[in-house]
């Protein structure tokens, strides 16, 4: 039975959207990582953002694998268990140049207006 | 592509689950396994390591959620739990799921039945290439009465126009005899211009059509079989093409085959199998001797592409004026009128079809309302169960799907149902079938009758769901929670009651319909055909022209074989005509009566032509008025004479004795009038009697070497033909005997089509009659069982129970009251708009209506009655002690 839930839709998008090129990023860095590893190293860099809801990582996993940006495999992992492995697609890479670059741009603006904003008041 | 495939995995994960959920739970799982030994490392016990570890991850049904709507459909995926539920809820209560499926069943299937003949006669296409655009062409007569072509026009309409590509005549012939080594075989005959089949565009299963050369007179020796007579009497060789046959004394060369599913009629009643043809030779026309005065010819004719009907019709209307000019002899007042052929074909049947499909359709409308009558009480038995999923959250749109899918899966049930029961019904009505209902091929359970009921179904789902939608959609949910079952649902009391109305004004449309077709059956079976129908054996012969070549012979041979019955046990009287009244055939002649100022140019007096032996009138117990009879010293070379009939004696004579007047044909030979007996109905029941005039057939004006023999005899129809066979083969040897029918037969299938429709519409409106019966009770005890305490406590303060029944009673009335008057304006509509199917029934008949009416009153109150005496019998302790 779906629930009402658009309005939390809505208000993670950002968060979704961010976290998708987190991820992203992540394996273009490290190469192929399975769920847990790809929570740890944001956890490294980050750990406000992961705190309280790993699972979520999963999801975007499942976005970027459904955009064909990512791809996966099951291998074994470093204790030897049975582990999907995800990694970074050629069109994933070409997504997320275009992404950081976007990126870069609309957080300069923002950064930007954000200060403006700071000297008038 | 990726996202095709995505969508194609979508739906498949929709479907069913699969092994990769599964994967999906064991990578969760390994996650969170890995983030609780991390704890536990960092010196947490396992039931802590765990709970952080479950903390840190999050809702992992939440995220399975998510994740199946990304992967598959939701709302799909929702109906797929939606089935289960209400395949549950069926389950539960079975006697319910039966009585939907059930009434629904009986609705569909009258309607995917009607369909399915509607399907065959009207929309299947006919079996030409581009059916659309080909015409039938009529000379029509000047009061627009369409009649059949004479040569000479058809030489200039096909000369001469240019809205066609093509124009071609048919001309049913009297059939060929076929010889062959065991016996001679009667087949029956068409001659044709050799563009026909070319025009229609026919596939030939073997050989060809005929060449352009091949109707000229001489040449015109190929003949095409159709595919029946090639398996029967050819076996189905394939070297049949080329063979030469030989035809009733001629010689003819098979050329072609034509395809099984060939079929042709400028009539719907040519497409009973007995009348279609056997052989097709070319019509061979000479341009130089040809008449205007006859009508033998049917014209067919296929449009120029870019041409529409009214065109076509505009540029004939100029060529009728033209030719009516240019010989006014024949063709004064006449014009030219092009129908297309589908609606020819469906003429005189569209109507009835057009009846019986809204009558199933007002059927169905009537189970409709019963099923959501149905719901309803269940949606009112239900609005505890409703209100509590609204508490938790659901939505009122959620809830509308649960609501509609559960309908959506009755309509289906009942349209499976349905599908079963209209193959049943579909067997039983092309056994009742009349001939011109069936386009040979037939009635069958098509993709388009699928179809159909499919459309039907669904539509009845959402039609019969809707109702408890409406019955539940006020309310909060606390005050339902609070509410006991019993209490709830004013509203839907009033919709019921809506329902009940409605039933009853369509059964009462429907009742009506059906009286007024009975009636109007009822008064055709009892006209009287003029002449007697029991116990009356017919069969055609057909003498060789080579050895029958003038009616003298043909006399004499009658003359014999009279004889020779006359001494066979069993036979009481015999006689031969030559056109049989009820058996389709006709013809009729011009006369002058000797005396009388001549007509005007173009015009003369006409009658219908028959030729009989002696015996005849005694045998069909056609009585004589005046004068005498023909007895067998009526021959070719005694006086000649005539005996007309009644209407023709009135209409020619007036109030004068016609007996020893004279009167001759397009030849001097002057006739006398020897007699005048009774009106004969030659066409059917529904037909007037025309002017007819009988004559010896030894001085009949044609030659006229097909008779048919009438014998009245107590042997059944085996004995009685096997007698003619013998007396037949006594005086000349076996000739082919074939139609041999009991005159009964033939009556009865020429009342064939309105007994089917008024059997059909009679069963329809039984049908309607019951559920509506089934919508009353339903509602009246629904009503009663509401106000089962009410009626307690009346009875304890000392009502009587005799005025609970009539509290009860009072309320049936007046709902029957509501419906039977607006289904009387209902039926005034649907009566004008049939009463070109009645015969001698007004639209408004007073009995029809009184008798539906008070037949629907006194079966909705008889269907009222029983739960108000459960009312009456109301135990007011019983339903004190319930609160």
């Amino acid at each position: 039975m779906s629930k009402g839930n658009a309005a939390a839709d809505k208000k993670s998008e950002i968060l979704q959207g961010t976290l998708d090129l987190m991820v992203l990023k992540t394996l273009q860095a490290m190469g192929p990582l399975h769920g847990f590893g790809i929570a740890r190293r944001l956890e490294q860099l980050s750990e406000e953002i992961l705190r309280l809801n790993e699972g979520t990582v999963y999801t975007s996993l499942l976005r970027l694998q459904q955009q064909g940006w990512i791809e996966s495999e099951w291998g074994a992992s470093e204790n030897n268990r049975k582990a999907r492995f995800y990694s970074i697609t050629k069109s994933g890479l070409k997504q997320l140049a275009k992404e950081t670059e976007n990126w870069e741009r609309i957080s300069g603006v923002i950064g930007r207006v954000l200060r403006v904003g700071a000297r008038t008041s | 592509m990726r996202s095709l495939g995505n969508f194609f995995g979508r739906l498949r994960r929709t479907i069913r689950n699969e092994p990769r959920d599964l994967e999906f739970a064991a990578e969760v799982k390994a996650h969170i396994d890995s983030l609780a030994e991390r704890y536990r490392r960092q010196g947490m016990t396992e039931r802590e390591a765990e709970e952080a570890a479950r903390r840190q991850f999050g809702n992992t049904v939440s995220l399975e959620e998510n994740r199946r709507a990304m992967l598959t459909f939701p709302s799909i995926d929702g109906l797929r739990s939606d089935l289960i539920f209400a395949v549950r809820m069926l389950r539960k209560n079975p006697a319910f799921a039966v009585a939907v499926t059930l009434t629904l069943a009986l609705g569909i299937a009258a309607n995917s039945a009607i369909f399915s003949l509607c399907n065959a006669v009207l929309f299947k296409p006919l079996p030409y290439r581009d059916p659309d655009r080909i015409v039938v062409l009529w000379e029509t007569l000047r009061d627009g009465k369409p009649i059949t072509v004479a040569p000479a026009n058809y030489f200039d309409w096909r000369n001469t126009n240019r809205s066609f590509d093509d124009v071609a005549a048919v001309r049913s012939t009297s059939g060929f005899t076929l010889a062959s080594q065991a016996e001679s075989v009667r087949l029956t005959g068409a001659a044709v211009s050799a563009n026909f089949f070319s025009l229609l565009g026919i596939r030939f299963a073997l050989g060809r059509g005929f060449l352009p050369k091949e109707d000229q007179p001489g040449l015109n020796h190929a003949a095409i079989l159709s595919y029946r007579t090639w398996e029967q009497e050819f076996g189905g060789d394939k070297d049949t093409i080329g063979k030469t046959i030989r035809l009733s004394d001629d010689i003819y060369k098979i050329v072609g085959v034509l395809p099984a599913d060939f079929q042709f009629a400028t009539n719907a009643a040519d497409f009973q199998a007995r009348s279609q043809i056997d052989v097709w030779a070319p019509l061979p026309i000479n341009p130089e001797k040809i008449s205007r005065g006859t009508h033998p010819l049917r014209v067919i004719a296929r449009l120029k592409p870019g041409v529409d009907l009214a065109q076509a019709q505009a540029e004939l209307n100029v060529l009728g004026a033209n030719l009516a000019r240019m010989y006014p002899a024949d063709n004064k007042d006449k014009g030219i009128l092009a129908v297309p052929i589908a609606r020819q074909v469906t003429s005189n049947v569209r109507v009835a079809l057009q009846a019986l499909a809204v009558a199933v359709g007002l059927v169905l409308l009537i189970a409709c309302a019963n099923v959501a009558n149905l719901l309803l009480s269940r949606a009112v038995a239900r609005q505890r169960e409703i209100a509590v999923r609204l508490a938790l959250g659901a939505t009122r749109s959620r809830l509308a799907q649960q609501l509609v899918t559960e309908s959506l899966l009755l309509a289906a049930l009942g349209g499976i149902a349905g599908l079963g029961l209209s193959a049943l019904t579909i067997r039983a009505i092309s056994r009742l079938l009349p001939a011109d209902l069936s386009r040979a091929a037939g009635v069958a359970l098509d993709a388009r009758v699928l179809g159909f009921t499919a459309a039907i179904s669904l539509l009845a789902g959402i039609l019969f769901g809707l109702g408890p939608l409406f019955g539940t959609r006020n309310g909060s949910p606390g005050e339902s929670l609070k509410q006991t079952n019993r209490l709830a649902g004013g509203g839907p009391s009033a919709l019921r009651s809506a329902l009940a109305v409605s039933q009853i004004a369509i059964a009462m449309i429907l009742l009506t319909g059906a009286a007024l077709m009975a009636k109007s059956f009822w008064a055709l079976i009892h006209v009287a055909p003029g002449f007697r129908t029991e116990s009356i054996l017919t069969a055609r012969l057909s003498l060789p022209q080579s050895r029958y070549s003038d009616n003298r012979k043909i006399g004499a041979f009658e003359r014999q074989v009279l004889q020779d019955l006359r001494n066979r046990p069993g036979v009481q009287s015999a006689g031969f005509a030559t056109y049989l009244p009820l058996s389709g055939s006709d013809n009729g002649w011009a006369f002058f009566i000797e005396g009388r100022p001549p007509l005007p140019v173009g015009t003369f007096d006409f009658a219908k032509y028959r030729p009989v032996s002696e015996g005849y009138f005694e045998t069909l117990g056609i009585p004589l008025l005046r004068g005498r009879l023909f007895t067998s010293a009526d021959v070719a070379d005694s006086p000649w004479v005539v005996v007309i009939n009644e209407s023709m004696a009135r209409q020619f004579w007036g109030w004068k004795n016609p007996i020893g007047d004279r009167l001759h044909f397009d030849g001097p030979t002057l006739r006398t009038v020897i007699g005048v007996v009774g009106d004969v109905r030659h066409e059917g029941l529904e037909g007037e009697p025309s002017s007819e005039m009988y004559m010896p057939v030894d001085q009949a004006a044609n030659l006229e070497n097909g008779p048919t023999i009438v014998v009245r005899t107590a042997l059944d129809t085996s004995a009685a033909a096997a007698t003619v066979r013998e007396a037949v083969s006594a005086v000349d040897r076996q000739f082919p005997v074939d139609r041999i029918d009991t005159m009964d037969e033939l009556l009865s299938r020429s009342v064939a089509q309105p007994r089917f429709r008024t059997m059909i519409l009679m069963a329809v409106s039984i049908l309607a009659l019951v559920m509506a019966s089934i919508g009353i009770y339903g509602v009246i005890s629904y009503l009663t069982a509401q106000r089962t305490r009410e009626f307690g406590i009346r009875l304890s303060l000392g009502a009587t129970p005799g005025a609970v029944l009539r509290l009860v009673l009072g309320r049936a009335a007046s709902l029957i009251a509501v419906g039977v008057c607006l289904g009387l304006g209902g039926a005034v509509i649907v009566a004008r708009l049939i009463a070109t199917l009645l015969f001698q029934t007004p639209a408004l008949d007073r009995l029809a209506f009184a008798a539906a009416s008070a037949v629907l009153i006194a079966v909705a109150f008889a269907a009222s009655y029983v739960p108000a005496r459960r009312a009456m019998r109301a135990d007011p302790m019983l339903a004190l002690r319930d609160e």
